[in-house]
């Protein structure tokens, strides 16, 4: 699933970008690694919803990340139990 | 030759808090990514000699570049251009945020730089409980590692001179940049192996571990909340208003019984009628009918700066993404939209943050119709010549003039917008841009840097008032006195009277007769002008701002003064702003078009007001 669909407040791991499949990483996918979304990394949901629908807050390395729907639905995790 | 090194780091580490605290300088620093956005020179000095020169360069999150701020840093460091380049760079490092802000030393490292690093915000750190074991850091990393504090100056001096050690070693050093650079600087593998190394370092090196930050969360669950944290921003802004009217009026007060007080020596003391006019009307009368508004403007940035350093400005920026989206902007464009409201200037060159090109051109097309604090001593006497100084609905501290500055603001804010949407409408669609932002932990403002923001903006606007409103002043002030007959003035008959009726037919249709436009003029160059132009064409005398706004009702009448506000709520900005815009765009067709479609904007709203109170009172 991705962060979208993901519950809030529950640890999740990153399972990589959606689209993947791709070899050019685009600016926007390039960004999200270096805020820490990598395949492997722990983050939360801190708050899902803002004004109308989104952006996200996502706990990502020790940081609060603010990302829009659109971004959020790049990243694809899993709950980790 | 002065050596010279450059500061790098990620956004919002504290490179510009250590870059004045080496150099003596007051570069802006704030609680949010990207407040630098060119990059800065200053000199470390030592017994009053220039003995380095210091860079202050955009923060970055790696090599790999995608805003245009951070292009800056990414050719500086990929040395470019090898003259403009430094001799060393000082990694500055958060101390509370190491899992991500060692990626840059990572990078460095492998690029073979010598590092020196400046591992900032240490005092937090050791708040919050981080305990580090240093030496063993600076093994592993093949680097020189120098705790310390930006805020507080503690381990500045030590930094100093481990860069002169460092740079008396000798620093050249050949760079290894892997071939299609870009590319590896982005692939997956390239990243996350840097992020193993990261958590293996601070694995080994970590004695305690760093406290998490709950308060942001706790306090983020109210302020970043869907229906209150829109009514928190709302009342925030309500506040400033109210705040900007009434806590400053003591401070004006003084400020006009001072310059009263002049003006009444100086009528004693000068004999010569054109002397005593000249320094009564044209300097004390025209530099203290502007002078008086600076407790507001210093209140202002008072206010933008506390949110800034508060981390509220990202927060506003989140929570206003979803709907900025809707009429075409990013919600990182609330950042300088809400900047502007200082001045337009820095507010357009923080539009650099913004990575896509079409929203960035939005962004700065609409800036022009947020309330610049130039606009705020023209509102002010304008206010209070329309409305009476009540409370409204029997709340004490909720006045009337507080209450119209604010709709004032709105209103423009709300055009920004709209015309925003216009431009969406019909520029041609690209891939909309990134939200993608860390946002800061809360940090209490510190008083010092909220006390030097408040002298360093009062200074500037001194500097102004003493400068080219001096100047508007004494020059106005001769088109209004000559030529004289028999040594006395007929002002309708003056070279102003003359210069305002070429425009007045022009804004006739608005109410303006040829005070106002005479007073219109110089307000191209700076607008608090028009105060101090105004005071000079309708000869009110001393600089009492109740003396001016009982002047305006009594010449020009209700209505004509409605559209001489809405004249300033929309019409172009000073001459300054269009020249940086000139820059950004680097083309004269956008400003252009900014001047063109601000002007129609203000002669037709301003016609209109004016109709609508004619037909209706």
């Amino acid at each position: 699933m991705c962060i979208n669909e993901a519950p809030i407040n529950k640890k999740l791991i990153v399972r990589s970008f959606r689209n993947n499949e791709l070899r050019e990483f685009s600016d926007l996918e390039s960004r999200l690694m270096h805020l820490g979304f990598m395949d492997g990394a722990q983050i939360r949901i801190a708050r899902k919803v803002s004004l109308f629908s989104g952006p996200y807050l996502v706990e990502v390395r020790g940081r609060y990340v603010a990302l829009t729907a659109e971004e959020a639905e790049l990243v694809l995790v899993e709950v980790l139990e | 030759m002065i050596s010279k090194i450059a500061l790098v780091g990620m956004p919002n580490v504290g490179k510009t808090a250590l870059f004045n605290k080496l150099t003596g300088s007051f570069q802006r620093v704030a609680n949010f990514a990207g407040v630098t956005v060119e990059k800065k020179t200053g000199w470390i000095k030592e017994n009053g000699q220039e003995i380095l020169e210091v860079i202050d360069l955009p923060g970055i999150y790696s090599l790999d570049a995608t805003t245009l701020d951070e292009k800056v840093t990414k050719d500086f460091l990929l040395k470019k251009e090898k003259d403009k380049s430094a001799d060393l760079f000082v990694l500055v490092v958060d101390a509370t945020n190491l899992e991500k802000s060692l990626y840059l030393a990572f990078q460095l490292k492998q690029l073979g730089y010598p590092l020196v690093i400046a591992l900032n915000l240490m005092d937090e750190a050791k708040k919050r409980n981080l305990h580090l074991n240093l030496p063993l850091m600076a093994e592993k990393l093949g680097a020189i590692i120098v705790p310390m504090s930006a805020s507080t100056g503690e381990g500045v001096r030590e930094l100093i001179e481990v860069v002169k050690e460092t740079l008396k070693k000798g620093t050249e050093c050949e760079l290894f940049i892997p071939e299609n650079s870009q590319k590896t600087f982005r692939s997956p593998s390239y990243v996350n192996g840097i992020f193993k190394e990261i958590d293996k370092l601070l694995d080994e090196v970590t004695i305690t571990k760093l406290t998490p930050d709950t308060f942001s969360e706790r306090i983020d669950q109210l302020i970043l909340h869907p229906f209150w944290g829109i009514f928190i921003l709302l009342t925030i802004l309500i506040f400033l208003f109210q705040i900007l009217f009434f806590w400053s009026a003591p401070l004006q007060d003084l400020i006009e019984f001072g310059f009263s007080f002049l003006s009444e020596l100086a009528t004693s003391f000068i004999q010569n009628d054109l002397l005593r006019s000249l320094v009564v009307d044209g300097i004390l009368s025209g530099v203290g009918g502007v002078i008086v508004f600076l407790p507001q403007i210093v209140l202002l940035f008072l206010f933008i700066q506390f949110l800034e350093d508060l981390g509220y400005l990202g927060r506003a920026a989140f929570l206003m993404d979803s709907f900025m989206r809707k009429i075409g902007l990013p919600g990182k464009s609330v950042i300088p939209l809400l900047s502007s409201h200082a001045c337009a200037i820095p507010g357009i060159l923080s539009t650099r943050v913004i990575d896509n090109h079409r929203e960035r051109l939005i962004t700065m097309m609409v800036i022009p119709l947020t309330t610049c604090s130039a606009r705020l001593p023209v509102y002010a006497i304008l206010i209070g010549a329309l409305v009476p100084d009540v409370s409204v609905a029997g709340i004490s501290w909720l006045k009337l003039p507080g209450l119209l500055l604010f709709a004032l603001y709105a209103m423009g804010f709300l055009s920004a917008l709209g015309i925003a949407f216009i431009f969406k409408k019909t520029l041609p669609q690209t891939s909309p841009s990134m939200l993608l932002m860390e946002l800061p932990p809360y940090r209490v403002p510190k008083f010092k840097n909220l006390l030097m923001v408040m002298k360093n903006k009062a200074m500037i606007f001194i500097r102004k008032a003493g400068g080219i409103i001096l100047i508007v002043s004494l020059v106005i002030w001769a088109l209004v006195t000559f030529p004289q007959k028999n040594g006395v003035t007929h002002i309708e008959e003056s070279y102003a009277a003359g210069i305002g009726r070429i425009f007045e037919p022009v804004f006739k249709p608005l109410g303006f007769d040829w005070r106002i436009t005479t007073a219109l003029i110089p307000s191209i160059g700076a607008r608090e002008v028009v105060v101090s132009a105004l005071s000079l064409v309708l000869s009110v005398e001393g600089e009492n701002k109740d003396g001016m706004t009982e002047a305006l009702v009594e010449n020009f009448g209700t209505g004509t003064l409605i559209a001489l506000l809405m004249w300033f709520v929309f019409a172009p900005q000073c001459i300054s702003t269009f020249a940086v815009m000139k820059r950004e765009t680097n083309s004269f067709s956008w400003p252009l078009l900014m001047v063109f479609y601000t002007l129609a904007l203000a002669y037709g709203v301003a016609f209109f007001s004016r109709q609508i109170y004619l037909i209706w009172f």
